[in-house]
């Protein structure tokens, strides 16, 4: 009880000395002491040519700006990405399961899944709390959402390879602004009713209008989004029934785009896509609803998906069985039935009895050593694991995510010559391997090598050009650029480095970076926020150094590097009107916005 | 001043106590660093989202209008919703399925250091310096020292490897009730009671209990010994030697002497005089165990994955789901605050010196 009060007023004062830091460093050190940063203009002029050239034909010039942004990230180091994700998962000889994808398990849906000498397979989950599919922004309920809704194009298993779902065939027109959709014929809900067009209008609509959608941005904005046509009221809020989608028959519809958007299809693939009955919830202008919202949040659900809601203890368990209606393959297991646990320790416990089927393990249990693996042709490693603590030898698969982790550095704070030479002195496979005990991939472009614009070879060449000499600790590289800004041993730099709580590996490297640079004309302070507390210090503009991480919910740049538009960046005016990282690039802009 | 008016003075004590702590927590909730629409929708998000939310939420009133809501809100005992763990879940609710088990812990937890570290300290007492008093002083000080979470991950490790014969073919999973398909982690049931209603002139149902399911409960007492264990090990331990020194001081006491030199004999002493007297140091351990017991129970019910008050709290704090959290620091606050008058009544009646002298 103390223990925990003592925790909650720690975040509290810390949280309160950062506000009190903010203030003094408003007054004396705004901006203008040092040059922060030259490739911004550049940054900022390849973000317009991409929103300028939507259009299929002109994917030339996006992946040339992509590419240019890439360029002026790494050459203003305004932010060192340090690893991409590794998804690890393990499982005993009895399952027989499709092979995770790069976007993540929250894809997989488990019709294809067989266990062998039992009818239910076994998996562990983390907290969640909804079923609903527009308030899903987490991806332990977006496993369980995926099996029970669809969404009209999906990535199977999480391969980011987009295919038709509930969708039959589309037309994009002349301008590609005009999408025709027409959905798969005989359909059916949980409950018996016919999929039709009508559904996923209601669907879309509550995915704009309802108020407790969390991720309208997905589908009115473009970048980061489908950008479909809709009016705005006063208060910024969508007119009811103003989006711009309109049913042709039972089975088509039509979608009308503000701009062209070439990740189209990906975007529908997001959960909040997710199709339910037409009237389910009344929570949209115009319907008055079947269930309350709170019933269809936790005790009830209605999809396409290949299993039907059974059961939902919230913090324990979640159980549901087989829809021998579906549409596509017919699940071969009866059952699905998730463990909520959070704990490693527990979570650990549960899989070495046999309660579960499918699981990961935590990184105190784990062992590189035990893993005997090959990669195949997607850099996946698959083979198998052990023999564990119960004797048994599990199959193993390593798979590289669509995620980026990273140091951000915000601008105005923290001057180009210290944030190059946290870069020089960044050992980037020293890190994978002795921190993350290579559970992660080294990363040196914000894009992962996956989606690379300029594909594989290109991607080699970047790495090969990385200029802040790349796995090793450069001490003489970063000495240099400091001795030239005046930075020395005797007038060093203050820099404070930013990291939450729930990362012990970004601990660990926030203290090598302090390490590494002792003596060298910067002095490091580390400090652990909780993460909520780093995103309103972002917000506020009143970090120096600090880790966070993106994970792409589709394989679109764009939906990445929207954040780098230097304007964009600009802390003054988020979380408003500036949705991008925390950098404040934008300071050194030739003209102001 | 009579004891009962030094108790209800200390009743009445507790009202500013409650208020102050209810400030507390708004000022926590409202004006904290931490923001929870931040939290809830993640970095993703909008501007424009948050703000919606944070008008749905009712953040956009005043703070006078936002405080007088707050505080009649947690004196009826509506206390919100849950806002990033259980999103919009009542917290009434929520304590309806994580409080039976948090007490369940607790109670096993509370019977351990009551039936073996008091006794075992009293026996210790009464025979001091033998090899038993040794035996059970320096195991005391032993178990004192291994923290909560170390020995509930070195008890999840020794049992899970046990499943399927473990050393000398000790298997807890098949020992006593047979527990093969279930985990040694996890919420217990709790469903070994069955309750009926029974209409009464159609109008009022009463629920009475209709038989107990022993299976079940022998099954829900083998769940909970692991981490009762746990959660009751520093205390029994504290108890333990703590009994030893208050039995130690009662019999070299000389009114003890005096009951000797009249005659009484040794067994007569001892429970008449000596247990009495000797627990009056034990009440203030005792009532405090309960605090210990809460805190400890947010380490042990997230190692052994109960889903109990204790769990959750930890789970709000660390996600940022402040409303939740507040909501239970408030359950806390008035449980200490009951078991502080709880301990004051029982001083007045053990100890009938209490309150004379003010």
């Amino acid at each position: 009880m103390l223990a925990a009060l003592g925790g909650t007023a720690t975040v509290g004062l810390a949280g309160c000395s950062a506000l009190l830091s903010d203030d003094e460093e408003d007054d004396d050190d705004s901006t203008g002491d040092y040059e922060t940063s030259e490739h911004a203009d550049k940054a900022q002029a390849a973000w317009e040519r991409i929103i300028e050239n939507p259009g299929p034909d002109a994917e030339d010039t996006r992946t040339q700006a992509y590419v240019e942004i890439e360029e002026a990230v790494r050459d203003d180091m305004v932010l060192l990405p340090t690893h991409h994700g590794k998804g690890e998962f393990f499982w005993y000889d009895y399952v027989d399961m499709p092979k995770v994808g790069a976007l993540g398990r929250h894809h997989v849906q488990h019709n294809r899944t067989e266990v062998d000498g039992d009818t239910e397979l076994n998996l562990i989950n983390a907290t969640f709390d909804e079923l609903d599919p527009i308030m899903s922004t987490d991806t332990a309920s977006g496993e369980v959402i995926a099996q029970i809704y669809e969404t009209l194009t999906t990535y199977p298993a999480g391969v980011a390879e987009i295919e038709n779902n509930l969708l039959d065939s589309f037309e994009t027109s002349e301008d590609g602004l005009t999408w025709t959709l027409t959905l798969k014929d005989g359909v059916q809900f949980h409950d018996g009713r016919d999929l039709t067009a009508d559904d996923v209008v209601y669907s879309f609509r509550r995915l704009a209008e309802s108020e407790y959608s969390e991720r309208v941005n997905f589908i009115t904005e473009s970048t980061g989004g489908l950008g479909i046509e809709h009016e705005t009221d006063d208060e910024g809020g969508i007119v009811p029934d103003s989006l711009g989608i309109e049913v042709i028959d039972d089975l088509t519809l039509e979608v009308t785009l503000r701009e062209p958007n070439p990740a189209a299809l990906d975007v529908l693939s997001y959960d909040g896509f997710a199709i339910v009955p037409e009237g389910l919830v009344g929570d949209i202008e115009g319907y008055d609803g079947e269930v309350t919202h709170d019933e269809f949040r936790t005790e009830m659900a209605n999809g396409t998906g290949p299993f039907e809601y059974d059961q939902f203890s919230p913090g324990e368990s979640m159980r549901v069985v087989r829809n021998d209606n579906y549409h596509g393959t017919v699940a071969s297991v009866e059952s699905l039935h998730w463990e909520i646990i959070e704990e490693p320790e527990a979570k650990f416990t549960y899989s070495m009895e046999q309660n579960a089927d499918f699981f990961e393990i935590p990184t105190n249990q784990y062992d590189p050593e035990l893993i005997d693996a090959e990669t195949d042709d997607r850099g996946r490693e698959s083979g198998t694991y052990g023999p564990v603590e119960n004797d048994e030898t599990l199959n193993y698969l390593g798979v590289p995510e669509l995620s980026t982790f990273y140091f951000g550095f915000n601008v105005s704070h923290v001057p180009k010559p210290v944030r190059e030479a946290v870069a020089y002195v960044t050992n980037h496979e020293e890190f994978i391997e002795d921190v993350l005990l290579n559970r992660g991939f080294p990363a040196f472009s914000f894009t992962p090598p996956a989606m690379w614009p300029t594909g594989q070879d290109g991607y080699e060449g970047w790495v090969d050009e990385w200029p802040y000499s790349p796995n090793e600790t450069d001490r003489e590289g970063a000495r240099s650029v400091l001795e030239d800004a005046g930075f020395t041993e005797d007038d060093p730099f203050e820099m404070e480095i930013t990291v939450y709580e729930t990362s012990p590996a970004f601990q660990d490297m926030a203290e090598q970076v302090r390490e590494k640079l002792s003596g060298l004309g910067v002095n490091v302070t580390s400090q652990s926020t909780q993460f909520s507390t780093l995103i309103d210090r972002g917000e506020d503009g009143d970090l120096e150094m600090f880790s966070l991480g993106w994970i792409w919910s589709w394989p679109d740049v764009a939906y990445g590097h929207f954040g780098f538009e230097p304007k964009n960046t600009d802390t003054s005016k988020m979380p408003g009107e500036a949705n991008g990282y925390y950098l404040d690039w934008q300071e050194n802009l030739d003209e102001e916005a | 001043m009579s004891r009962w008016r030094y108790f209800f003075k200390r009743l009445l004590l507790s009202v500013p106590v409650l208020f102050m702590v209810m400030t507390f927590i708004f000022i926590l909730l409202r004006m904290g660093p931490v923001d929870p629409v931040a939290a809830r929708l993640g970095p993703e998000a909008s501007g424009a989202e948050a703000e919606r939310m944070r008008e749905r939420l009712g953040l956009n009133d005043p703070l006078w209008e936002q405080y007088l809501d707050f505080v009649t809100n947690f004196l009826t005992f509506d206390l919100g919703q849950s806002w990033v763990i259980y999103g919009d879940m009542e917290v009434t609710r929520i304590i309806t399925f994580a409080g039976p088990p948090t007490l369940w812990l607790g109670f096993w937890a509370v019977l351990l250091p009551l039936f073996i570290g008091i006794p075992l300290g009293f026996y210790a007492g009464l025979n001091p310096n033998s090899g038993g008093d040794y035996l059970a002083s320096v195991g005391g000080i032993l178990w004192q020292a291994m923290p909560n979470f170390w020995l509930s991950i070195i008890l999840l490790a020794v049992l899970r490897q046990t499943k399927g014969g473990g050393w000398f073919g000790f298997d807890w999973y098949t020992f006593g009730p047979d527990i093969t398909g279930l985990s040694i982690t996890g919420t217990p049931d709790l469903a070994f009671l069955s309750i009926s209603s029974i209409d009464v002139a159609g109008a009022i149902s009463i629920p009475l209990l209709t038989g107990v399911d022993w299976g079940a409960l022998a099954v829900d007492i083998k769940l909970i010994l692991p981490p009762a264990i746990v959660l009751g090990s520093a205390s029994m331990a504290a108890e333990l030697r703590i009994g030893r020194t208050a039995i130690l001081e009662t019999i070299n006491s000389n009114y003890v002497e005096t009951a000797k030199a009249k005659g009484l004999k040794d067994r007569a002493i001892v429970w008449k005089h000596v247990f009495r007297n000797a627990l009056i140091p034990l009440v203030p351990v005792i009532t405090n165990e309960a605090f210990l017991l809460m805190g400890g129970s947010v380490i042990v019910e997230s190692i052994f994955n109960i889903n109990g008050l204790g769990r959750i709290f930890f789970l709000a704090t660390v996600q940022g789901d402040l409303p939740l959290a507040g909501a239970l620091l408030f359950v806390f606050t008035l449980l200490i605050i009951f078991l502080n008058i709880f301990q004051d009544l029982l001083y007045t009646i053990i100890d009938p010196r209490v309150g004379y002298e003010r």
